[in-house]
């Protein structure tokens, strides 16, 4: 009789046991959901914050690149001769430039199709492309100047380009 | 009686020895949470100061300042690696009022294009930027100081006095009556090496000059900086290290800029805009890729040598 009320009792003691700890594992594991969801949530808004500061990096390298002694004539000014040796040596500067790709394009006078530099009327120059894919390009007008002699007078002939800078875009 | 106490204080044990369990994990998560939440802010930062520090290059102007201002104490590291174009690894560290004040810093950025002169070290709530441009004849960069500390300027010549004022550093002061006028905790600075600072500066132009301290050199922490133009605030703010290694970094980038005027040069001449400078680019070119700042002295007279040709020439390159 006493055991019997021993055993019974046990199963209760067994049973409220297994109650506690189903009922603390559950909890164990909505903490761990919640914190799955806040990672996930995280890794999003770093995501996100990486592209900002990237796409941030690109605008203030327009600026930046239009003042490098490398390219630059003046205030927004890109030397066309300047242009053209830099166009040669892309492979010496390619950890250089601050984003993935950066471009210049004759936009006036106004052309039909893209001819790359150096070559006969070209209006095209790429001083670097890193080759990565997803690239958002933003873009700037420029002064393309060179200097020139004519009738024994010398100056800077200047026609409307774009500079065009690539920033890599991360795949969602 | 007896089983009835023993089988409730197996069960309050039980929830105990969990509950403490799921407690200590709760707590090493969050731990463990906060410092990668915290190493992902500092590489936030590290990027972000690369990011703040382009609008605040000279550019076509004299010079510009900035402040950057952080919430709480920051340490932020300029590791500097020469070589090349070499590069300058710019890492962040936060202190916070949750566990170890300072842990590891984040991410480092790393900065090709730009020339910051700090020390490897810096820590502190503000840091002051301003840049000064880098002519060597021609524009070569533009130098950024960063710095936590105050400075005191002590008599310094009026043209340096009044580029400071102009641009507002508000973390130079400076003192035409002594040390006495300094503040304690600032960094004294004497200009001609007299009287009793932290740093001393030495002029040496005598011709073609603003100030006799548009060359000359830094003594400071019992090392000397050789220095030319603006150079003399990236000795006076950087540390001898940084200085060096950023020099050589200036040199290199200088020769790379003299080829593309080298090659701009040929191409004018094969238009019919002749220019003669194409051999001395050339040969400049050579001496200053590998040259480091011992050598800038020398260098700065075949600069001014290039410089004054340029001018006579019709087609100029620069």
């Amino acid at each position: 009789m006493i055991e019997k009320i021993i055993k019974k009792k046990n199963k209760g003691g067994q049973f409220k046991i297994q109650q506690m700890a189903f009922m603390i594992l559950a909890v164990f594991l909505f903490f761990i959901l919640i914190g799955l969801g806040f990672l996930s949530f995280q890794t999003k808004s770093l995501q996100g914050n990486y592209q900002n500061l990237q796409r941030d990096q690109a605008i203030s390298s327009l600026q930046v690149l239009t003042d490098m002694p490398e390219l630059s004539c003046g205030y927004l000014c890109l030397d066309e001769d300047k242009l053209r040796v830099m166009s040669r040596k892309s492979e010496q500067y390619s950890q250089f430039w601050p984003v993935a790709s950066v471009k210049v394009y004759k936009v006036y006078p106004s052309f039909e199709s893209v001819i790359k530099c150096p070559s006969v009327d070209c209006n095209y120059f790429e001083i670097y492309d890193s080759k990565q894919q997803n690239n958002q390009e933003y873009s700037t007008y420029i002064s393309l100047c060179k200097r020139v002699k004519e009738n024994d007078n010398i100056y800077n002939k200047c026609e409307i380009g774009k500079l065009v800078v690539g920033v890599k875009i991360n795949d969602e | 009686m007896k089983n009835k106490k023993a089988d409730f204080n197996f069960t309050l044990l039980f929830a105990i020895v969990l509950g403490a369990a799921i407690l200590i994990l709760a707590i090493y998560g969050v731990m463990k949470i906060s410092n990668t939440q915290r190493y992902t802010t500092d590489s936030e930062i590290a990027k972000k100061i690369t990011i703040i520090t382009d609008p605040l290059q000279a550019g076509f102007s004299q010079g510009k300042f900035g402040k950057i201002t952080f919430k709480q104490e920051t340490k932020i590291n300029n590791i500097c690696f020469d070589g090349g174009i070499g590069r300058q690894d710019i890492s962040v560290s936060t202190k916070s009022g949750v566990g170890e004040d300072w842990q590891n810093p984040g991410a480092a950025t790393s900065v090709y294009n730009k020339y910051i002169f700090s020390d490897e070290k810096e820590q502190g709530k503000e840091f002051y930027v301003f840049s000064k441009p880098f002519n060597f004849p021609y524009k070569i960069s533009d130098l950024i100081f960063l710095t936590s500390k105050d400075y005191c300027f002590i008599e310094p010549p009026t043209e340096i006095e009044d580029e400071i004022l102009d641009l507002g550093v508000i973390n130079v002061k400076v003192s035409n009556n002594g040390i006495a006028n300094c503040s304690s905790g600032a960094i004294r600075v004497c200009f001609g090496g007299v009287g009793d600072c932290d740093i001393k500066i030495y002029g040496s132009c005598v011709s073609n000059c603003k100030t006799s301290f548009d060359s000359g050199y830094v003594e400071k922490d019992g090392n000397r900086l050789d220095f030319i133009g603006n150079l003399m605030y990236a000795a006076i703010f950087s540390d001898s290290y940084v200085y060096d290694c950023n020099i050589k970094r200036l040199m290199y980038r200088t020769g790379k800029i003299t080829e593309v005027l080298a090659g701009k040069a040929d191409l004018m001449n094969s238009r019919g805009c002749n220019t003669n400078l194409w051999p001395d680019l050339v040969t400049y070119s050579g001496l200053t890729s590998n040259a480091k700042s011992s050598d800038l002295g020398n260098l700065n007279k075949l600069a001014q040598e290039l410089d004054r040709k340029n001018n006579l020439e019709l087609c100029r390159v620069w």
